[in-house]
C-alpha cells in the first residue's frame, strides 16, 4: 500500500502538494483509506462473524458427517443426497410450495386491493379506516400466533362463534390437515397485508393525477383506469412486495412451532421448521446445515431475479 | 365526448365539483358504498386486536363467557379492570417483556452508532476497495438472519455466549439493511460542508458528529426503528439461545404460556397487549420516519 506510487490510498495528507503542470489539485478525499476502516471496522466484524461466518459454517458443517464413534468425516454432496431422498424433507418442500404459491398471489393481491380502495378520494374517513388494517403490523410473529390460538380454538374459540352467528357449523382449524395451512395463513396476512399496503399507497400516491384525468377525459371506466394506468404504474413497488412478501413468508417459523409443530399430518411443516426439528429433535446436524444451504440459495435466487428485473426496468 | 360516459358511472363529477341534479345522487350512494366498504373492512383487521384489549381488561374466567352467542360484550366491557396488567409484574412473562425492552434498547443505541460509522465510511470517505466492502454488506443483509440463526446458535454455544443478554443482543447489532439506507442518505449530504468542515480544521469524527449526525436525523430515526422491531419481534433466535428464565424475552416467554396445562388467559392477553402497544406506539410516534425508510429501503 505505502510504495511509491503517490497514488497509494493510505499514504498520508503530508504528501508534498507540489504544483505539477496541469495544476492538479489533490482531492480532499484522498489518502483517507484507514479512516475509512476504522469507521467500517466493527460493523464490518459484526457482519463477518454474525452473518457470513454462520453461513459459511453451515456449508462447511452440511458436506461433512459427525458421529459420536468417529468423529468428522468429509461426505461431500452425500448429506444433500440424503435430503432429498428424506420424505419429511420432500414433504416439507410440498408444503413449502403450496403455502408460498397461495400465501404470496393472496398477500400481494389483497393488498393491492385495499391499497386501491384507501387511495380513493371519494371515501369518507379512509385515514381512519386505513389506520385500522395498519395496526396490527405491530403485532411480532409469535404474539400473532399466541392470539390467533385462542381465536381459533375449535371449541368456545372466537373464530367459531362468529361462524355461529351465520349459521356455519363450528371448524377444526388448526387442528384439521385441511385448515391449518389456511389457519396460519390467515394469521400471517392479517399483518402482512397492513405492511405491504403501505407501500403500495406510497406507490400510487407518487402517480401522477393528470394520467387518471386523462383517462377519464377518454372516458375510461374505474377498471380501464386501474388496469391502464395503476397497475403499469405501480410496477416497481409490486415487484418489490412481490419478493419481499416470497422471502419473509419462506422464513415463516414462529406459528408453526407454537401452535401446529408441522401438523396435523405434516400439513404445515414449512422448510424453516423442518430445519429446526432436523437439528434438534432429531439431532442430524449435518442434514439440517444443508438445508439451511438450500434455503439460502433459494432465497439469493428469488432476490437475485428481483435485482434483475428492477435493474432492466431502468 | 362528455355523452358516452355512462359507462364511468360518476366519474365527471369528481372534477366538475357539484353537477345539476340529476347526476348527483349517484356519487353519493357510490360514496357511500366505497366508505362502507373502507370501514368494513378496517373493522374485520381490527376485531382481533379489539377482542385481545377487551378479554385483558376482564378476568380471566370471563374470557369465553360471552361468545355464545355474540353480542356486543363480546368486544366492549364495561367495567374494565387492570388485574391481569399489575398481575404481569413478577411472573416470567412481566420479566419477559422488561428483558425485551432491555435487549430493545441497547442494540438501537449500539448498533445505531455501528450502523451510522460504517455508513460514514462508506460514504463521506473514498478509498480503494470500497466497492469490496460495500459488496460484503449487501450480502450480509442477502442472508436471511433466520436462515443462519441455527448454524450461528452452535457458533454462540462455542463461545460461551449462550443464556447471556450479550447473546441475544449481538445479532441485532450487525444490521446491513440499516447501513445500506443510512449509506443512501448520507451520499446526498454535499460534499463542500465536508470540505468546509475539514478546512475548518474538524477531524473525521468531527465531520460525522457535528455535520452528517445532526443532518440524518429521518434517516437515523428510520434505522433506529429497523434496529427497534428486530428485536423486539425476534423468536427463533432467543428460542434457540436457550434462554432460562432469568434471560427469557417477551415473545417466547408468552408462547411458553401457550402450551401450558392451564393457561391463565387475562394474564396472556395483558402480555399480548403489551407486546403489541410498545412496538405502536413507537410506529405511530415515528411514523413519518418509518414511512421514509420504507419507502427508501424498499423502492430505492
Amino acid at each position: 500500500m505505502s510504495g511509491p506510487s503517490t497514488r497509494a490510498g493510505d499514504g498520508g495528507r503530508a504528501v508534498s502538494a507540489r504544483p505539477r503542470p496541469g495544476h492538479y489539485r489533490r482531492p480532499w478525499w484522498r489518502g483517507t483509506a484507514a479512516v475509512a476502516l476504522a469507521f467500517l471496522l466493527p460493523s464490518l466484524v459484526a457482519l463477518t462473524l454474525l452473518r457470513l461466518l454462520p453461513g459459511a459454517t453451515a456449508l462447511w458443517e452440511s458436506l461433512h458427517h459427525t458421529s459420536l464413534l468417529s468423529g468428522r468425516s468429509f461426505v461431500g454432496l452425500g448429506n444433500y443426497l440424503d435430503l432429498f431422498a428424506n420424505a419429511d424433507f420432500r414433504g416439507a418442500v410440498a408444503v413449502t410450495l403450496l403455502f408460498t404459491l397461495v400465501v404470496n398471489p393472496l398477500q400481494v393481491a389483497v393488498s393491492v386491493a385495499l391499497a386501491v380502495l384507501y387511495t380513493r378520494r371519494r371515501m369518507a374517513g379512509s385515514k381512519v379506516w386505513r389506520a385500522l388494517v395498519i395496526l396490527p403490523i405491530a403485532t411480532p410473529p409469535a404474539v400473532s400466533a399466541v392470539v390467533w390460538s385462542v381465536i381459533f380454538r375449535p371449541e368456545g374459540g372466537l373464530a367459531n362463534a362468529l361462524l355461529a352467528v351465520v349459521g356455519l357449523p363450528p371448524q377444526g382449524f388448526l387442528t384439521s390437515p385441511d385448515q391449518a395451512l389456511a389457519s396460519i395463513i390467515v394469521l400471517l396476512s392479517w399483518i402482512g397485508v397492513g405492511y405491504w399496503m403501505l407501500f403500495l399507497i406510497a406507490g400510487i400516491n407518487d402517480i401522477p393525477a393528470e394520467l387518471y384525468e386523462a383517462a377519464e377525459l377518454d372516458g375510461a371506466s374505474p377498471v380501464r383506469a386501474f388496469l391502464n394506468v395503476t397497475l403499469p404504474m405501480l410496477r416497481r413497488p409490486l415487484s418489490f412486495v412481490l419478493v419481499a412478501a416470497t422471502v419473509s413468508n419462506l422464513l415463516v417459523f414462529a406459528p408453526v412451532q407454537i401452535l401446529t409443530g408441522g401438523g396435523p399430518e405434516g400439513s404445515t411443516n414449512l422448510l424453516m421448521y423442518d430445519i429446526y426439528s432436523r437439528a434438534y429433535s432429531l439431532g442430524d446436524m449435518g442434514r439440517a446445515q444443508a438445508e439451511v444451504v438450500v434455503l439460502v440459495v433459494i432465497t439469493l435466487v428469488i432476490v437475485a431475479v428481483q435485482f434483475r428485473m428492477l435493474r432492466s426496468e431502468d | 365526448m362528455p355523452t358516452n360516459t355512462s359507462s364511468g358511472p360518476g366519474a365527471p363529477a369528481a372534477r366538475a365539483d357539484r353537477p345539476a341534479g340529476r347526476t348527483r345522487r349517484r356519487p353519493r350512494t357510490r360514496r357511500a358504498l366505497i366508505t362502507a366498504t373502507g370501514a368494513v373492512v378496517g373493522l374485520v383487521f381490527v376485531v382481533p386486536l379489539l377482542w385481545v384489549l377487551t378479554n385483558s381488561l376482564r378476568p380471566s374466567a370471563d374470557t369465553f363467557r360471552f361468545l355464545s352467542p355474540v353480542g356486543w360484550e363480546t368486544f366492549l366491557t364495561l367495567t374494565p379492570a387492570l388485574d391481569n396488567y399489575t398481575a404481569l409484574v413478577g411472573t416470567g412473562l412481566g420479566r419477559g417483556i422488561l428483558n425485551s425492552l432491555l435487549i430493545s434498547a441497547v442494540t438501537v443505541v449500539v448498533g445505531l452508532v455501528l450502523c451510522a460509522t460504517a455508513a460514514f465510511g462508506l460514504s463521506a470517505l473514498r478509498f480503494r476497495g470500497q466497492g469490496a466492502v460495500f459488496a460484503v454488506i449487501v450480502v450480509s443483509f442477502l442472508i436471511p438472519f433466520d436462515a443462519i440463526a441455527i448454524p450461528l446458535a452452535d457458533l454462540f454455544r462455542d463461545w460461551n455466549l449462550q443464556n447471556t443478554f450479550t447473546g441475544l443482543i449481538l445479532p441485532g447489532l450487525g444490521n446491513g439493511m440499516a447501513i445500506f439506507m443510512l449509506r443512501n442518505f448520507f451520499l446526498a449530504v454535499p460534499e463542500e460542508l465536508v470540505e468546509a468542515g475539514r478546512l475548518d480544521g474538524l477531524s473525521w469524527w468531527g465531520v460525522f458528529w457535528r455535520i452528517y449526525l445532526p443532518l440524518s436525523r429521518p434517516a437515523l430515526m428510520g434505522a433506529g426503528l429497523m434496529l427497534f422491531l428486530f428485536q423486539w419481534q425476534a423468536y427463533v433466535w432467543p428460542l434457540l439461545m436457550g434462554t432460562d428464565a432469568e434471560h427469557v424475552v417477551g415473545p417466547v416467554a408468552l408462547a411458553n404460556m401457550q402450551g401450558q396445562f392451564s393457561v391463565d388467559y387475562g394474564l396472556m392477553f395483558a402480555g399480548s397487549v403489551v407486546l403489541i402497544l410498545v412496538p405502536l406506539v413507537v410506529i405511530l410516534s415515528l411514523q413519518k420516519y418509518f414511512i421514509q425508510s420504507v419507502s427508501t429501503s424498499g423502492l430505492k
